[in-house]
Protein backbone atom coordinates (compact mmCIF):
# COMPACT_ATOMS: atom_id res chain seq x y z
CA UNK A 1 0.00 0.00 0.00
CA UNK A 2 0.90 3.38 -0.58
CA UNK A 3 1.54 6.01 1.79
CA UNK A 4 -0.93 8.59 1.82
CA UNK A 5 1.03 11.53 -0.18
CA UNK A 6 0.93 14.02 2.80
CA UNK A 7 3.34 12.02 4.69
CA UNK A 8 5.70 12.13 2.29
CA UNK A 9 5.20 15.90 1.67
CA UNK A 10 5.81 16.13 5.44
CA UNK A 11 8.94 13.69 4.99
CA UNK A 12 10.62 16.42 2.74
CA UNK A 13 10.53 19.18 4.53
CA UNK A 14 11.07 17.86 7.61
CA UNK A 15 14.87 16.81 5.65
CA UNK A 16 14.98 20.60 4.43
CA UNK A 17 13.98 21.95 7.86
CA UNK A 18 17.61 21.47 8.84
CA UNK A 19 19.87 24.08 7.17
CA UNK A 20 22.96 21.63 6.73
CA UNK A 21 20.93 19.38 4.67
CA UNK A 22 19.74 22.27 3.04
CA UNK A 23 23.56 22.45 2.03
CA UNK A 24 24.19 18.92 1.57
CA UNK A 25 21.07 19.20 -1.27
CA UNK A 26 22.22 22.35 -2.62
CA UNK A 27 25.98 21.50 -2.84
CA UNK A 28 24.11 17.60 -4.82
CA UNK A 29 22.42 20.06 -7.06
CA UNK A 30 25.53 21.63 -7.99
CA UNK A 31 28.02 18.70 -8.15
CA UNK A 32 25.69 15.61 -9.80
CA UNK A 33 26.70 12.53 -8.83
CA UNK A 34 29.35 12.28 -5.23
CA UNK A 35 30.74 10.42 -2.82
CA UNK A 36 30.38 10.98 0.44
CA UNK A 37 33.96 12.17 0.79
CA UNK A 38 33.65 14.37 -2.04
CA UNK A 39 30.49 16.42 0.29
CA UNK A 40 32.89 16.34 2.82
CA UNK A 41 35.30 18.35 1.42
CA UNK A 42 33.07 21.15 -0.10
CA UNK A 43 31.17 21.40 3.45
CA UNK A 44 32.38 22.31 7.32
CA UNK A 45 31.04 19.01 8.51
CA UNK A 46 32.90 15.88 9.10
CA UNK A 47 32.37 12.28 6.70
CA UNK A 48 30.51 11.27 9.44
CA UNK A 49 28.25 13.65 9.80
CA UNK A 50 27.67 13.99 5.60
CA UNK A 51 26.71 10.23 5.63
CA UNK A 52 24.15 11.14 8.38
CA UNK A 53 22.57 13.62 6.67
CA UNK A 54 22.79 11.52 3.37
CA UNK A 55 20.94 8.78 5.45
CA UNK A 56 18.45 11.37 6.38
CA UNK A 57 17.67 12.32 3.25
CA UNK A 58 17.75 9.31 1.48
CA UNK A 59 14.94 7.89 4.00
CA UNK A 60 12.84 11.14 2.17
CA UNK A 61 13.62 9.60 -0.83
CA UNK A 62 15.67 12.51 -1.80
CA UNK A 63 18.78 11.18 -2.83
CA UNK A 64 19.52 7.64 -4.47
CA UNK A 65 22.55 6.14 -4.28
CA UNK A 66 24.38 3.27 -6.42
CA UNK A 67 27.74 1.34 -5.15
CA UNK A 68 30.48 1.54 -7.51
CA UNK A 69 33.40 -0.94 -7.16
CA UNK A 70 33.94 0.21 -3.20
CA UNK A 71 32.29 3.70 -3.37
CA UNK A 72 28.72 4.47 -3.02
CA UNK A 73 27.82 7.55 -5.25
CA UNK A 74 24.89 9.65 -4.24
CA UNK A 75 22.99 11.50 -6.66
CA UNK A 76 19.75 13.81 -5.92
CA UNK A 77 16.53 13.07 -7.00
CA UNK A 78 15.45 16.68 -6.95
CA UNK A 79 11.93 15.97 -8.42
CA UNK A 80 10.00 16.84 -5.02
CA UNK A 81 11.92 20.02 -4.22
CA UNK A 82 12.83 21.52 -7.92
CA UNK A 83 11.65 25.25 -6.86
CA UNK A 84 13.03 25.30 -3.37
CA UNK A 85 16.80 23.75 -4.93
CA UNK A 86 16.47 26.42 -7.32
CA UNK A 87 15.80 29.20 -5.13
CA UNK A 88 18.67 27.92 -2.99
CA UNK A 89 20.57 28.05 -6.01
CA UNK A 90 19.65 31.01 -7.61
CA UNK A 91 20.02 33.21 -4.37
CA UNK A 92 23.06 32.25 -3.42
CA UNK A 93 24.68 32.84 -6.85
CA UNK A 94 23.01 36.10 -6.61
CA UNK A 95 24.95 36.98 -2.84
CA UNK A 96 28.07 35.46 -4.35
CA UNK A 97 27.97 37.85 -6.95
CA UNK A 98 26.67 40.82 -4.18
CA UNK A 99 29.45 40.44 -1.45
CA UNK A 100 31.90 40.19 -4.46
CA UNK A 101 31.37 43.38 -5.46
CA UNK A 102 30.91 44.65 -1.98
CA UNK A 103 34.58 43.59 -1.27
CA UNK A 104 35.69 45.01 -4.15
CA UNK A 105 34.06 48.19 -3.39
CA UNK A 106 35.37 48.82 0.41
CA UNK A 107 38.45 47.19 -0.78
CA UNK A 108 39.46 49.84 -4.10
CA UNK A 109 38.23 53.30 -1.51
CA UNK A 110 40.64 51.54 0.93
CA UNK A 111 43.48 51.57 -1.63
CA UNK A 112 41.89 54.80 -3.00
CA UNK A 113 42.64 56.35 0.06
CA UNK A 114 46.28 55.54 0.73
CA UNK B 1 2.35 36.72 2.50
CA UNK B 2 0.35 39.15 4.67
CA UNK B 3 1.19 37.62 8.08
CA UNK B 4 2.57 41.15 8.85
CA UNK B 5 -0.51 42.94 8.64
CA UNK B 6 -1.79 40.18 11.21
CA UNK B 7 1.24 40.40 13.65
CA UNK B 8 5.21 41.03 14.10
CA UNK B 9 6.74 38.17 12.05
CA UNK B 10 10.04 36.84 13.36
CA UNK B 11 12.06 34.85 10.93
CA UNK B 12 13.75 32.05 12.55
CA UNK B 13 17.71 33.26 11.92
CA UNK B 14 18.71 30.12 13.02
CA UNK B 15 18.29 28.56 9.97
CA UNK B 16 18.61 30.45 6.76
CA UNK B 17 17.84 28.72 3.15
CA UNK B 18 20.91 30.41 1.38
CA UNK B 19 24.08 32.04 3.80
CA UNK B 20 27.12 33.40 2.08
CA UNK B 21 30.44 35.02 3.49
CA UNK B 22 33.06 37.05 2.65
CA UNK B 23 36.20 38.57 4.45
CA UNK B 24 36.71 42.06 3.66
CA UNK B 25 40.09 43.85 4.28
CA UNK B 26 38.70 46.66 5.68
CA UNK B 27 37.43 47.88 9.23
CA UNK B 28 33.91 46.77 10.34
CA UNK B 29 32.82 50.34 10.36
CA UNK B 30 34.37 50.27 6.81
CA UNK B 31 31.97 47.86 5.79
CA UNK B 32 28.97 48.73 8.09
CA UNK B 33 28.73 52.29 5.55
CA UNK B 34 28.85 50.49 2.44
CA UNK B 35 26.11 47.94 3.55
CA UNK B 36 23.72 50.69 5.48
CA UNK B 37 24.30 54.74 3.49
CA UNK B 38 22.29 54.79 0.52
CA UNK B 39 24.97 56.01 -2.00
CA UNK B 40 27.29 53.48 -1.20
CA UNK B 41 24.83 50.36 -2.15
CA UNK B 42 24.50 52.07 -5.20
CA UNK B 43 28.45 50.94 -5.84
CA UNK B 44 27.52 47.60 -5.35
CA UNK B 45 24.24 46.65 -4.66
CA UNK B 46 21.95 48.38 -7.47
CA UNK B 47 22.20 51.01 -9.45
CA UNK B 48 19.39 52.60 -7.67
CA UNK B 49 18.95 52.35 -3.73
CA UNK B 50 16.54 54.10 -1.20
CA UNK B 51 17.16 53.33 2.60
CA UNK B 52 16.06 54.83 5.47
CA UNK B 53 18.57 52.94 7.81
CA UNK B 54 15.94 52.34 11.11
CA UNK B 55 14.12 49.92 12.03
CA UNK B 56 10.72 49.92 9.95
CA UNK B 57 12.34 52.30 7.80
CA UNK B 58 11.68 51.38 3.78
CA UNK B 59 14.61 50.12 1.69
CA UNK B 60 14.27 50.14 -2.46
CA UNK B 61 16.64 48.69 -4.51
CA UNK B 62 16.19 48.96 -8.56
CA UNK B 63 18.06 47.54 -10.76
CA UNK B 64 16.75 48.75 -14.20
CA UNK B 65 13.29 46.63 -14.54
CA UNK B 66 13.67 44.63 -11.42
CA UNK B 67 12.29 46.27 -8.79
CA UNK B 68 12.40 45.05 -4.77
CA UNK B 69 11.11 46.48 -2.26
CA UNK B 70 11.14 45.83 2.16
CA UNK B 71 11.11 46.94 5.86
CA UNK B 72 14.44 47.51 8.06
CA UNK B 73 13.98 44.75 10.70
CA UNK B 74 16.91 45.17 12.36
CA UNK B 75 19.52 47.92 12.96
CA UNK B 76 22.30 47.21 15.39
CA UNK B 77 25.10 49.45 14.74
CA UNK B 78 28.33 48.35 13.62
CA UNK B 79 26.64 44.65 14.15
CA UNK B 80 23.56 43.81 12.08
CA UNK B 81 21.26 44.99 9.73
CA UNK B 82 18.29 43.05 8.15
CA UNK B 83 15.39 43.80 5.98
CA UNK B 84 12.85 41.95 4.45
CA UNK B 85 12.31 42.69 0.28
CA UNK B 86 10.66 41.06 -2.53
CA UNK B 87 9.86 41.67 -6.09
CA UNK B 88 5.89 43.31 -6.45
CA UNK B 89 3.73 40.28 -6.48
CA UNK B 90 6.10 37.74 -5.19
CA UNK B 91 7.08 36.45 -1.96
CA UNK B 92 9.25 38.43 0.62
CA UNK B 93 12.34 36.91 1.73
CA UNK B 94 14.17 38.09 4.92
CA UNK B 95 17.50 39.07 4.47
CA UNK B 96 20.16 39.47 7.41
CA UNK B 97 24.23 40.98 7.55
CA UNK B 98 26.33 40.29 9.94
CA UNK B 99 30.03 41.68 10.57
CA UNK B 100 32.28 40.51 13.09
CA UNK B 101 35.73 42.27 13.41
CA UNK B 102 38.63 39.25 12.95
CA UNK B 103 42.42 39.27 12.36
CA UNK B 104 42.14 39.96 8.34
CA UNK B 105 39.54 42.43 8.53
CA UNK B 106 36.11 42.23 8.56
CA UNK B 107 33.68 38.93 7.49
CA UNK B 108 30.57 39.57 6.91
CA UNK B 109 27.85 36.94 6.92
CA UNK B 110 24.48 37.18 4.65
CA UNK B 111 21.79 34.69 4.61
CA UNK B 112 18.46 34.94 3.17
CA UNK B 113 15.01 32.74 3.87
CA UNK B 114 11.86 33.38 2.15
CA UNK B 115 9.35 34.32 4.83
CA UNK B 116 6.95 32.01 3.43
CA UNK B 117 7.51 30.10 0.17
CA UNK B 118 5.99 31.37 -2.56
CA UNK B 119 7.44 29.18 -5.17
CA UNK B 120 4.86 28.72 -7.81
CA UNK B 121 2.42 25.42 -7.64
CA UNK B 122 4.00 24.92 -3.62
CA UNK B 123 0.54 27.35 -3.05
CA UNK B 124 -1.77 24.24 -1.30
CA UNK B 125 1.28 23.24 0.60
CA UNK B 126 1.82 26.30 2.15
CA UNK B 127 0.82 26.11 5.68
CA UNK B 128 1.98 22.78 6.26
CA UNK B 129 5.31 24.07 4.88
CA UNK B 130 5.26 27.03 7.19
CA UNK B 131 4.74 24.95 10.09
CA UNK B 132 7.64 22.29 9.13
CA UNK B 133 10.19 24.43 8.05
CA UNK B 134 9.82 27.44 10.88
CA UNK B 135 10.33 29.96 8.23
CA UNK B 136 7.73 32.88 10.27
CA UNK B 137 7.14 32.47 13.92
CA UNK B 138 4.69 34.55 15.13
CA UNK B 139 5.44 36.89 17.79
Amino acid sequence: MRAPAHRQVDSVFGALADPTRRRVVETLARGGIVTASGLAEELPITRQAVSKHLSALRGADLVTSTRVGRETRYQLRPQPLDEAVEWMQMVGAEWDGRLDALRRSVESRRSDAR
Amino acid sequence: MRLRDEAPAKVDEETPWVERETLIEASPDEVWEALTDEDRLEEWLAPDVDLDPQEGGEIAVRDGDEERSGTVETYEEGERFAFTWSRPGEGESFVQFTIEAVPAGTRVKVVETPMAVALAGWGPRLARLERSLRFVLVA
